[in-house]
């Protein structure tokens, strides 16, 4: 049914400000990440912020189709899970232009309305569950757009800060395949934002917050 | 709950704030390739227009901040209504396909200085081919400079056949480089199908009152609502004889 709006949530051509966003390969290239390492990076990312990510989606998804819609708990949730203030910032930032497009596709929709209630301003995942919402994708749809944009953001990202052949990134996307299927299944079975989980990654923290002081830095985060 | 029609909601006239129905400040994109005096036009336009009207700057650099931080040291706008955008090295990308990042920054600078009359926007120094989209920029100064050859004006490319006003800047320096400056502003303005070319200097004010003229006019045709954003769009045809 929606399977044009899905296709669509996953692609960095989506006019919402992603290509600003490396999902912290700058910061660990900063950090002496080399070539080689990405794929174990795309695993480390899928093991951690992915499932917290797609599940914060997934449980404003389903926030969006109540009434009313009350995104307060996921991303109160999302924020005491995102402990490195640089990552709550670009989460933000990229909401942001999430926001921008649910609003110019459905002001009126109640998913939607919701969102600007909310201050600080909705983090990325709780905005993709608005726009989730307004596109009519499910849950699955929604979980796999999450980790598909992550493994895709760092293999683009890639190309400028470690540059090489880009048919790689494809080969790298397509060999995390069973690490994305198990976060997108971890991810749809989180019951509610109690229990969403904390799966931090403490180096991937120390990286953005010494990425946030850095001058002379192509990506925010 | 609404269908899954999502054809775009009819659009509130950008020109305006919602609920006040003010004209909201005008956006004047300033593009043209690297070196040619982008952020020194700006500070120009601070120096002579902010003393009448509330100003704002977004910066995009492929790196974090330099044109803002050169601005900031300028002193000609308090540091604070300076901003830098980060455009993922994509600084075309920044000004025409997806302009987020840069809406944020107006609309930060707006929520937290306005109302606003101007926003001057740079865009980072790219190629002749980068130009602002209308979803961000109202109208668009393209600079060229003399220093980049005599022959840029003819070669042409979107910027200077169809921004709001093409500056040729820096003729100061036409002696040093032997360029023609009078040539250079005839074969653009032959380009341009009658819209305005400005030979600048900041050594010679008569030029950056003229600069300034322009912006306050443009201004008032914003207020007016009778200024209309143009995109100076893709390539002009062009061939290979
Ligand atoms: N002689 C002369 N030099 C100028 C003039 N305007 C700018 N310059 C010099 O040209 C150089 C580049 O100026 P900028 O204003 O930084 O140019 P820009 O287009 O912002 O550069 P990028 O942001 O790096 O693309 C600086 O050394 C300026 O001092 C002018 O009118 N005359
Ligand atoms: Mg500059």
């Amino acid at each position: 049914m929606a399977s044009l709006a899905s296709l669509l949530l996953g692609d960095g051509r989506l006019p919402v400000g992603a290509y600003t966003y490396s999902a912290g390969l700058e910061p660990a290239v900063a950090a002496g990440l080399t070539r080689d390492r990405i794929p174990a990076l795309l695993r480390a990312r899928l093991h951690t912020t992915a499932v917290t990510e797609a599940a914060a989606a997934v449980l404003a998804l389903r926030a969006a189709g109540q009434d009313p819609a009350d995104y307060g708990p996921v991303q109160h949730a999302l924020t005491a899970r995102t402990p490195a203030a640089p990552q709550r910032e670009a989460s933000a930032a990229l909401g942001r232009g999430v926001h921008r497009l649910a609003r110019r596709l459905a002001p009126d929709h109640p998913a939607v309305t919701a969102l600007a209630a909310l201050r600080p301003r909705p983090l990325r995942p709780v905005a993709l569950g608005a726009l989730g919402a307004v596109l009519k994708v499910s849950e699955e749809e929604l979980a796999h757009a999450v980790v598909y944009d992550e493994l895709q953001t760092i293999a683009s990202a890639a190309l400028k800060l470690l540059p090489g052949d880009p048919l790689d990134s494809v080969a790298w996307i397509l060999a995390a395949e069973p690490d994305a299927a198990r976060a997108v299944t971890a991810a749809l079975a989180v019951p509610g934002p109690d229990r969403l989980p904390a799966r931090t990654a403490p180096l991937t923290e120390q990286w953005a917050l010494e990425h946030a002081r850095r001058e002379r830095r192509l990506f925010l985060a | 709950m609404p269908d899954n029609d999502t054809t775009p909601a009819p659009q509130p006239n950008p020109h305006f704030h919602e609920p006040l129905n003010q004209p909201r400040a005008l956006r004047l994109g300033v593009a043209g390739p690297v070196g040619t005096g982008k952020s020194s036009i700006l500070a120009t336009l601070c120096r002579e227009l902010a003393g009448e009207l509330s100003m704002a700057v977004v910066t995009n650099d492929i790196y974090t901040d330099e044109d803002a931080r050169f601005l900031r040291s300028a002193g000609v706008l308090p540091t604070e209504r300076i901003r830098a955008v980060e455009t993922g090295a994509c600084p075309h990308t920044a000004i025409r396909d997806d302009v987020s990042a840069n809406l944020d920054a107006v609309e930060d600078l707006e929520e937290a200085y306005g109302p606003l009359d101007l926003v001057l926007i740079e865009s980072g120094g790219d190629n002749l081919t980068a130009t602002f989209s209308p979803a961000l920029a109202d109208a668009q100064l393209f600079c060229i400079d003399v220093a980049g050859g005599g022959d840029v004006a003819r070669k042409g490319g979107p910027g200077i056949t169809g921004a709001d006003l093409l500056i040729i800047n820096k003729t100061d320096l036409a002696p040093y480089v032997e360029v023609d400056v009078a040539a250079m502003v005839a074969d653009a303005e032959a380009a341009r199908g009658g819209l305005p070319v400005l030979a600048l200097s900041r050594k010679d004010p008569a030029s950056v009152a003229e600069l300034a003229d322009w912006v306050r006019a443009l201004l008032a045709r914003h207020r007016a609502g009778s200024h209309v954003p143009t995109d100076p769009g893709p390539m002009a045809p062009h061939s290979h004889s």
